[in-house]
């Protein structure tokens, strides 16, 4: 049984479908990339996967450790292990980061049923991870991705994902509006997190950030459904190619 | 001028009262807050004197109790007592049947750092007397009690000289049954700031009235203010101020937070009078509304009569972010726990301005017991 199984996933949003019957199966330890143009359906796959309320699954159904995911709130995904490195991180003015960091942190404990940490013992963890990402001591204390660049924001969303500890990260277009450095140290803070037990989902436009986190395997998104399948090699394909190849091939 | 001074100008707010009647809602800027109908003008007269106290003194504060007989008043009190800013029917109605109250006098040049408490409780008309001389400072603290019980009317009077500062917190918290009426008139001399900070968590009806006249150039008004309501809560910050004189500047920043049946009410006006060039206003004032029959209305009102004058205004009601709310849900935080934090977040910026760190703390905790009353249902 995978970690991750989606079958024959229909989401509608707004009154418009945009995911038409796909299907994906994710093992705990593997990378999969998940590419394809805009308006394929990338995000609201992601979004879907989150949790969000106004994403609508009118048919098929996801299920993640052998549960029904589609039943659960967004908070109890996220005590469950579910993370999702937004592609658009909000900005909350008037709740510093590391304040962020702590509530989020606990509230995911309270619900496991384990006990919650201590403003020290969640600035020494918060401080042991940040290093490595170069999130500084004064990006803590700011208002949570308040004024931050688009580098910054996306730092902090693998920051977070590093403190919260997922069992299942979905990274949304984590390289949009990176350049090659932050890419490379963003790359670096995934590769870090890849464990046996945990299980990864890169959606992403461009191959490129498939150089520095590479994927066991790679699915091609095209209007709303899987057309392709394959190992690292895809991407490349891909590359090459272009969508327009592969969106008229069934999968 | 003598103590005779002080009694003819009570006998005219007798007159202004009885004359003009209790306002209400075809008054415009009485439109959201009916006085008349729940309230007469015999109640007015006959709900006696509220109580208030203060901590201590600091040195070079200067006291004197209303109550005491006119003729030992001093001069700074016979001066100023019933003259600042106009004269609406409830201010007149503090001053005719208040048997009391209390004037304070911060000598010239002298800053006293520590806010001074001033404590307003029970029910009744009630005075407040506040001169700051030239280049003197003070912060004060005003608390109300919610023990109002009918109606709580009080009317301040505040007078900064030339480069004078006050800081003034005024937290009020919630007093469901009370009717609270407060009227505050400010004038400023040359280079004086008045920086004020209005914590209302709702009554019966509660209205603050502000008038301030910014006489001289550099005279400044920095005003922000937070509601959180929940219940039948009723809060209304009314505010007027003048650019009698050109390089003035006001700011205002009010957040209103309005659950259950409340209703949040905020009026500004502005007015830039003719000659008032270089003059800088601006005012925000933002609500949320966390319950599907609470109420906010919002007006800001510019007349302007100079020519070069920057005067910005807005105002905007809406419900919390739902992309931020599911941000925060997404990271493991229970949605009634992400509401409380986005509404906090919401009114951070209107609470910042309090520069004491004690008086903001206070404010934050009023905030917080007042926002589990305005967020019972949620959704």
């Amino acid at each position: 049984m995978s970690m991750l199984e989606i079958k024959n996933l229909h989401v509608t949003v707004g009154g418009k479908e945009i995911l038409k019957g796909l299907t994906l199966r994710v093992a705990a330890g593997e990378v999969h990339a998940i590419m394809g143009p805009n308006g394929s359906g990338k995000s609201t796959l992601s979004y879907a996967l989150a949790g969000r309320e106004d994403y609508q699954i009118t048919q098929g159904g996801i299920s993640y450790r052998s549960a029904n995911l589609a039943a659960m709130s967004p908070e109890e995904r996220a005590a469950k292990g579910v993370f999702l490195a937004m592609q658009y991180p909000v900005e909350i003015p008037g709740v510093t980061t590391l304040n962020f960091l702590k509530t989020a942190l606990n509230a995911q404990r309270r619900a496991r049923g384990e006990s919650e940490l201590d403003a020290m013992s969640v600035l020494k963890l918060v401080r042991q991870k940040a290093g490595t990402l170069q999130v500084s001591e004064e990006m803590l204390k700011r208002a949570l991705n308040v004024g931050f660049s688009g580098g910054e924001k996306k730092r902090l969303e693998i920051l977070q994902m590093a403190v919260f500890e997922p069992v299942l990260a979905i990274l949304d277009e984590t390289d949009s509006g990176l350049d090659i450095d932050a890419l490379k140290l963003v790359a670096d803070g995934v590769n870090a997190l890849r464990a046996p037990h945990r299980a990864m989902l890169v959606i992403t436009h461009y191959q490129r950030l498939l150089d520095y986190i590479v994927p066991d395997r790679v699915h091609v998104l095209a209007g709303g459904r899987i057309v392709a399948e394959g190992g690292k090699e895809l991407a490349h394909e891909l590359e090459a190619k272009g969508y327009a190849h592969f969106a008229k091939e069934p999968a | 001028m003598n103590a005779a001074a002080i009694e003819t100008r009570r006998s005219e707010a007798l007159d202004n009262f009885h004359t003009r009647g209790m306002p209400h809602r075809r008054f415009e800027h009485w439109r959201y807050s009916d006085l008349r109908a729940i309230l007469d003008a015999g109640q007015v007269a006959q709900s006696g004197t509220a109580k208030w106290q203060v901590e201590s003194v600091p040195d070079g504060v200067e006291l004197f109790d209303l109550a005491a007989p006119a003729e030992q008043a001093p001069e700074w009190v016979v001066r100023y007592l019933g003259t600042v800013g106009n004269r609406p029917t409830m201010k007149e109605a503090s001053l005719a049947f208040a048997d009391g109250g209390v004037a304070l006098r911060v000598t010239r040049g002298r800053k006293s750092a520590a806010p001074m408490r001033l404590q307003i409780s029970s029910t009744g008309n009630v005075r407040l007397l506040l001169v700051l001389e030239d280049d003197a400072s003070l912060t004060l603290m005003e608390t109300h009690a919610s023990d109002a019980g009918l109606l709580r009317n009080v009317g301040v009077e505040i007078v900064l000289g030339s480069g004078a500062s006050l800081s003034h917190v005024r937290l009020a918290p919630s007093a469901p049954k009370s009717i609270t009426v407060e009227h505050i008139g400010v004038t400023e001399a040359r280079g004086a700031c008045y920086r004020a900070h209005f914590a209302n968590f709702g009554s019966r009806l509660s209205r603050t009235e502000l008038h301030i006249l910014l006489q001289d150039v550099g005279a400044e008004a920095h005003l922000s203010g937070v509601m959180v309501l929940g219940g039948e809560g009723h809060a209304d910050v009314t505010s007027h101020i003048e650019h009698v004189s050109g390089g003035t500047r006001s700011t205002q920043l009010f957040k209103k937070v309005a659950g259950g049946k409340s209703r949040a009410v905020y009026q500004g006006k502005i007015t830039v009078r003719e000659g008032a060039n270089g003059s800088d206003s601006w005012q925000t004032a933002k609500a949320l509304l966390v319950g599907d029959r609470a109420e906010a209305d919002l007006k800001p009102e510019l007349i302007i009569f100079a020519d070069d004058v920057k005067c910005a205004h807005g105002a905007a009601v809406g419900d919390l972010d739902p992309e931020s709310l599911f941000y925060l849900r997404s990271r493991g935080i229970p949605e009634r726990e992400a509401r409380r934090l986005l509404v906090r977040a919401f009114l951070e910026e209107a609470v910042e301005p309090i520069e004491d760190g004690g008086l903001r703390a206070a404010v934050w905790r009023e905030v917080e017991e007042a926002l589990s009353r305005a967020m019972v249902i949620v959704r």
